[in-house]
């Protein structure tokens, strides 16, 4: 589904990814941990088409496009969702007036007629379920005045109704408190099928407790330094980073 | 066409110029030129539309009377308006301004316990050049006042908004807020003006002014989603601008509103 290889990625003058490798095939899910400042929150973005950041070299393959050559938008539409780790508050611009235009532009995208009325509103009301999101939320302003836990619910809800092939969710776990924590990794859960893909980004190994990864990856300073299983989740967790990273010093 | 359908939305309570409301109802063809008087205790309605050649018009609205004005600047225009506001009298106003104009509003806060509030926007587009002035004189004690102005300018556009709070020695416990906002795109330009007045020590005044660009964390968050940027940018837009509509002064007029700012935000 994603092939990335030898990524290098620039913002301004400075390099933050040195050459990720990276395969993600149907029905996985992969773990991207890593200490701050490694680069896995560039990844996201650049996977997602951000133009803040420079591709300048390498090689991303989404689905046997060639991904670096879409704009933003028209990964969206192929199918590539980002869970954002700060949800962006859009003030007078309704959740359900956005998701209604997300939605159909994606549906539009594949061919198919927009969304009526009726059906819209019982896709939103399946999908807010999923993530036990209050429907009273979908008729205020995207974002606007949504505490820490519902921005990162509001992130999964918006996966459900656009139903991506692969999701890249960057540190959807940050400031959810264990209640939260367990409806966002639930709700991601609900929405795996051996269709799509799941690329979540986290500091922390509870995240994994819910969302089961096949691979963990290790990111530092821009390249994945190491790749096991979820067992390795469960030893950073207790030994932290420094036996990885002094022996990527050695090599 | 969409100025028609707020006409026929409110015909039953508009005046076309001038006229004199009073218990006995709408008196057309006194005074002088455009006046309008609200009379004690009256409630009334004024939309000002069709506006090319408007020029100056004179209200007062007497003792505990209620007006709601709602001023659609559509077409190329000049105007002034001058309010008087008598005791315990309110003027409550909308204004929404999508052409090249230059408007004027100066309301006059005469006696205690009177009320003005202005919501409007501009959205100007390609070379409009439109200018919006609110002045609001508090010169009795226990007044309140509420000026809000958001203005959008894309293309080669210029707007500007000057607004004067001006409080008089005897006004105390003056209750004003100003407040202007703005958006520019492209080579566009926005100047804004607020400026305050104070000559009494018991008051309560505030005023902001920002102009600025698009949020582009917005942008890139919505078309992360699927949307287009032409797209993204004009939702952003539309609800920069739609608390305006949103709480229009006169209910009902809602959509046509909405309507009439959408075929301009088409422009951007």
């Amino acid at each position: 589904m994603l092939k990335v290889e030898n990524l290098h990625a620039t913002v301004g003058d400075k390099e933050i990814l040195k050459g990720i490798n990276l395969t993600v095939k149907a029905g996985e899910v992969h773990a991207i941990m890593g200490p701050n400042g490694s680069g896995k929150s560039t990844l996201a973005s650049v996977l997602a088409g951000n133009e803040k950041f420079t591709v300048t070299e390498g090689k991303v393959e989404f689905e046997g496009e060639n991904l670096l050559d879409l704009n933003i938008e028209e990964r969206s539409r192929k199918g590539l969702f980002l869970g954002f780790q700060y949800p962006v508050e859009i003030p007078g611009v309704t959740m359900a007036n956005f998701m209604k235009l997300a939605v159909n532009e994606q549906r539009k995208s594949r061919g198919l007629e927009p969304l009526t009325a009726g059906e819209y509103l019982k896709l939103m009301k399946e999908k807010s379920a999923i993530v036990e999101l209050d429907s009273k939320l979908t008729s205020r302003a995207v974002n606007e005045g949504f505490s820490g836990g519902e921005k990162k619910k509001n992130e999964i809800f918006q996966m459900a109704m656009l139903n991506p092939k692969l999701a890249i969710l960057d540190e959807t776990d940050s400031g959810l408190d264990i209640d939260a924590l367990r409806i966002v990794a639930t709700g991601v859960t609900r929405l795996k099928t051996p269709e799509n893909a799941t690329v979540v980004i986290t500091h922390y190994q509870r995240l994994l407790d819910y969302i089961v990864p096949d691979y963990v990856h290790v990111l530092y300073k821009g390249r994945i330094i190491y790749t096991g299983d979820k067992t390795l989740a469960l030893k950073l967790e207790k030994e932290g980073y420094d036996w990885l990273i002094n022996d990527y010093k050695e090599e | 066409m969409v100025v028609k359908r707020i006409e026929e939305l409110i015909s039953a309570k508009t005046i076309p110029a001038s006229g004199r409301l009073t218990s006995g109802g709408w008196t057309f063809g006194e005074g002088s030129g455009y006046d309008v008087v609200v009379e004690s205790g009256q409630e009334a309605v004024l939309l000002i539309a069709d506006n090319a050649n408007l020029g100056d018009l004179n209200i007062d609205v007497a003792r505990g009377a209620t007006l709601r004005i709602l001023n659609i600047i559509h077409d190329h225009s000049a105007m002034n308006i001058a309010v008087a506001v008598a005791e315990d009298a309110q003027c409550m106003m909308t204004q929404v301004v999508v052409s090249a104009s230059d408007t004027r509003v100066v309301a006059s806060l005469m006696e205690r316990g009177a009320r003005f509030e202005l919501g409007g926007v501009f959205v100007l587009t390609d070379d409009d050049q439109a200018s919006v002035t609110v002045d609001v004189n508090h010169i009795a004690s226990d007044c309140q006042s509420h000026t809000s102005v958001k203005g959008v300018a894309a293309g080669k556009s210029h707007g500007s908004f000057s607004g004067l709070v001006y409080v008089a020695p005897d006004a105390q416990r003056t209750d004003s807020v100003q407040s202007s906002r703005n958006i520019t795109m492209g080579e566009a330009h926005i100047e804004t003006l607020p400026q305050l007045e104070i000559y009494a020590d018991d008051v309560k005044c505030s005023h902001g002014a920002t102009v600025g660009q698009m949020d582009s964390d917005a942008i890139l968050y919505m078309r992360q989603r699927g949307l287009s940027l032409a797209d993204a940018k004009r939702l952003q837009i539309e609800g920069f601008v739609d608390d305006v509509v949103l709480h229009s002064v006169i209910a009902g007029s809602e959509e046509v509103l909405a309507e009439l700012l959408a075929e301009k935000l088409n422009r951007l």
